[in-house]
């Protein structure tokens, strides 16, 4: 009797195992970071609010892509909707990972998304960029601010600082006086990803691009490009040793703790410079949108996306819940909750902009207007690396910026196959 | 109503009859079964399907077939300056990380050996980093090596020396990898020397005291030689295990600076995941696994002669 009953519950559990996803009606893959946070507990809200079972799978960063793609190459259905950083979107898009989002909009009596999205926000949710069909939905709304300390560039004899040069010419002053424990700029320099994240505003800032306009030449050996090496090199110069090896967290603890003066960083680190626990510098950091270089300045856009993975077998289940969570109640709840918001009136709405905590959203609805995407090619990841590489050696001072710039040239063509 | 005859097995009967029989005749494949399927499902199968892999161009949009490019992948290999710069820094970590960590291993059990077996507590804290998951190694020494606010650093201000890059800087990132390494790992060799150091025979020492023969004379032709077997052993599955790095590399510097620590395990990582190119990491995968058959083939052949 008791091996019977054992055997009946073996085998219950065994289907349960292969069968985990009629758990849910639909499974949704995020990171494990506010962002994802920020989508789980949206979820939470969806299922006692309609009753649908949703079920969150978190991985770190790298893992999400990897999963994604990994479930989008055996078209599994593991997961119906996947929280894509934005320069992922050519990948998963061109290697059919994605659904066309246009008939469920259709279904839905709807053109599109409606207009309260910020325009670059949707922008980078079409494939080809701004001008093919919707794939996802932006969620989280990302894009580089400047941050600084404004009472130490005070002293350094710079106001708010508008160019590259004002903030060399405060850091140079900071750093000196720093004697080698406080310094007036820090950035990533971590090889790859961390790394090129914060070379290609200033590469944009002055003029520089990693293709021509219609995608037919690799344009990162130029004059232009020449011109952010030698900002970059200097800002290299007035920095903390190790920053080779710094990530988004390094930066963010060196403004934190009030050992560096200035950074470019992503706005989900207010949230860390605002709170009394984690940061000497409550109150005391002030933002801007880019500097700019012999052109106006401009961030990188990093918005976390949804779509429809194409092997999902609940996409209209998936669909809906991506409209509601993107609406304006659910991306203010989300606002409140710690993540930049992606639409007009969330980013104007005076019961957030009042509050303390929120008074980036006018620079960082502007820095958002004023973005430019990573170039948007399937091969990113590829040319992130190879581009990071040649970044990481001139940063660790093993190349020359000439070197560099050739070097990156001469690899992004042959990954890409432009000569 | 009939009964069946007590005397005439039922067709029931005589099925399980048969069953049992078979069963009997057949056990010892039976009990081997479930092993070898786990074998098939987890070894097997996946080798296979990597040599499968290797010789294809594997699109990672599934609706394009995967394309037979037979050597092509391996020819890659020749031209592929990442995967150079992948392997130089595999083999220098290797020989270097490996070599310290036999020889403090070695050291410390010699020195050790004496005391040890009354100092269970010693031996235990020695133990602790080879128990301890590689991740938490990598964040524990992640914390030691920042530049800024970590605490090497901080007792290199104190005592007036000045502040390195640690993992950050490309003269040190290798090494600092690589202290990590040995930190994590001499025990192991610790153990596995202290292991055979206890087994070794009295008499033989003995009768080399009587002839008046140093502790040096001694280590070297008495242990080093009966240890033998246990250190080809100890560096086999060392050198193994250093050719698989992945976890320090990836969380302390992520392959750079410039490159420096780029390792094959996460060169074979990027390709396959980062860069969706499963075929072309098969084909360093593979040839990874060919190069530490042939050293574990060479290690075994040496053991056996020095038998």
């Amino acid at each position: 009797m008791v091996r019977k009953l054992f055997l009946v519950l073996a085998a219950a559990a065994s289907a349960l195992a292969i069968n985990g996803a009629a758990w849910a009606d639909f499974t949704v893959l995020v990171p494990s970071s506010s962002e994802g946070d920020g989508l789980r507990a949206a979820a939470a809200d969806y299922s006692k609010m309609k009753g649908t079972k949703v079920e969150i799978v978190q991985a770190p960063y790298a893992n999400v892509f990897e999963q994604g793609a990994n479930a989008g190459a055996t078209k599994s259905g593991v997961f119906d909707i996947i929280l894509m950083d934005d320069p992922w979107i050519p990948f998963f898009a061109e290697n059919g990972h994605l659904e066309d989002l246009t008939p469920f909009f259709k279904k839905a009596g709807l053109e599109g998304p409606d207009t309260d999205f910020l325009s670059k926000s949707l922008a980078i949710c079409r494939n080809p960029y701004n001008t093919g069909p919707y794939v996802c939905l932006p969620y989280v709304g990302n894009a580089q601010m400047f941050f600084y300390d404004a009472a130490k560039y005070k002293e350094a004899g710079v106001d708010a600082p508008k160019t590259w040069d004002d903030v060399l010419k405060a850091s140079q002053t900071l750093t000196k006086d720093g004697g080698g424990r406080y310094f007036g700029y820090v950035f990533r320099g971590g090889q790859g990803n961390p790394v090129v994240a914060d070379f290609m505003p200033i590469f944009w800032s002055y003029g520089a691009n990693m293709f021509n306009e219609d995608r037919t030449k690799v344009t990162i050996d130029t004059p232009e490009g020449a011109a952010a090496m030698k900002t970059f090199m200097a800002l290299r110069d007035v920095s903390p040793k190790g920053i080779e090896s710094y990530n988004a967290n390094e930066v963010g603890t060196a403004l934190a703790a009030g050992t560096a003066a200035s950074s470019i960083n992503w706005p989900n680190w207010v949230a860390t410079f605002e709170d009394p626990s984690q940061s000497k510098m409550v109150g005391k950091i002030s933002y801007s949108p880019i500097p700019a270089g012999t052109k106006p300045g401009s961030s990188e856009i990093g918005h976390w996306t949804m779509g429809i993975m194409s092997a999902s077998k609940n996409k209209q289940e998936a669909f809906d819940f991506m409209l509601w969570a993107t609406s304006p109640e659910q991306i203010k709840i989300s606002a409140e909750r710690g993540n930049p918001p992606v639409r007009t009136s969330v980013f104007t709405d005076p019961e957030l902009t009042k509050q303390e905590k929120f008074r980036h959203y006018p620079v960082l609805m502007e820095a958002i207007q004023a973005s430019t995407p990573r170039p948007r090619h399937p091969k990113w990841p590829e040319i992130e690396n190879a581009f990071g590489i040649e970044l990481s050696k001139v940063v660790a001072g093993t190349i020359t910026p000439e070197e560099a710039l050739k070097n990156s040239q001469t690899a992004v063509e042959e990954i890409t196959g432009l000569k | 109503m009939l009964r069946p005859d007590k005397g005439m097995p039922t067709a029931s009967l005589r099925l399980g009859g048969a069953l049992e029989h078979w069963t009997e005749r057949h056990l010892r494949y039976l009990m081997l079964a479930p092993t070898m399927l786990i074998l098939l499902a987890l070894t097997i199968f996946p080798s296979f399907y990597m040599f499968y892999a290797a010789v294809h161009r594997i699109s990672p949009n599934p609706d394009l077939p995967w394309e037979f490019v037979g050597a092509g992948n391996f020819a890659r290999l020749l031209t592929d300056a990442q995967f150079h710069v992948a392997l130089r820094n595999t083999v220098v970590f290797t020989i270097v990380a490996v070599t310290f960590e036999f020889l403090l291993g070695l050291g410390l059990a010699l020195l050790l050996d004496k005391f040890i077996r009354r100092l269970t507590f010693l031996k235990t804290v020695l133990m602790i980093p080879m128990m301890l998951p590689p991740i938490a190694v990598a964040i524990t020494w992640k914390i030691i090596y920042e530049p800024q606010f970590g605490v090497l650093n901080e007792i290199m201000f104190r005592l007036g020396l000045p502040l390195q890059a640690w993992a950050g800087d490309v003269n040190l990132a290798m090494f600092s990898i690589i202290v990590a390494d040995v930190w994590q790992w001499t025990p192991f060799i610790f153990l596995l020397m202290l292991a055979g150091l206890a087994s070794l025979p009295v008499e033989p020492y003995e009768a080399a005291a009587l002839d008046g023969a140093s502790s040096w004379r001694q280590f070297w032709d008495l242990t080093l030689p009966f240890l033998k077997p246990v250190i080809a052993i100890a560096l086999l599955l060392r050198v193994m295990d250093a050719l698989r790095l992945f976890d320090l590399v990836f969380i302390l510097t992520g392959g750079g600076p410039a490159d420096r620590t780029k390792v094959l395990s996460l060169y074979i990582y990027q390709v396959a995941y980062r860069f969706a190119d499963p075929g072309y990491a098969a084909a360093i995968s593979l040839f990874v696994l060919f190069v530490t058959i042939l050293l574990s083939t060479w290690f075994m052949k040496r053991m056996r002669l020095a038998e």
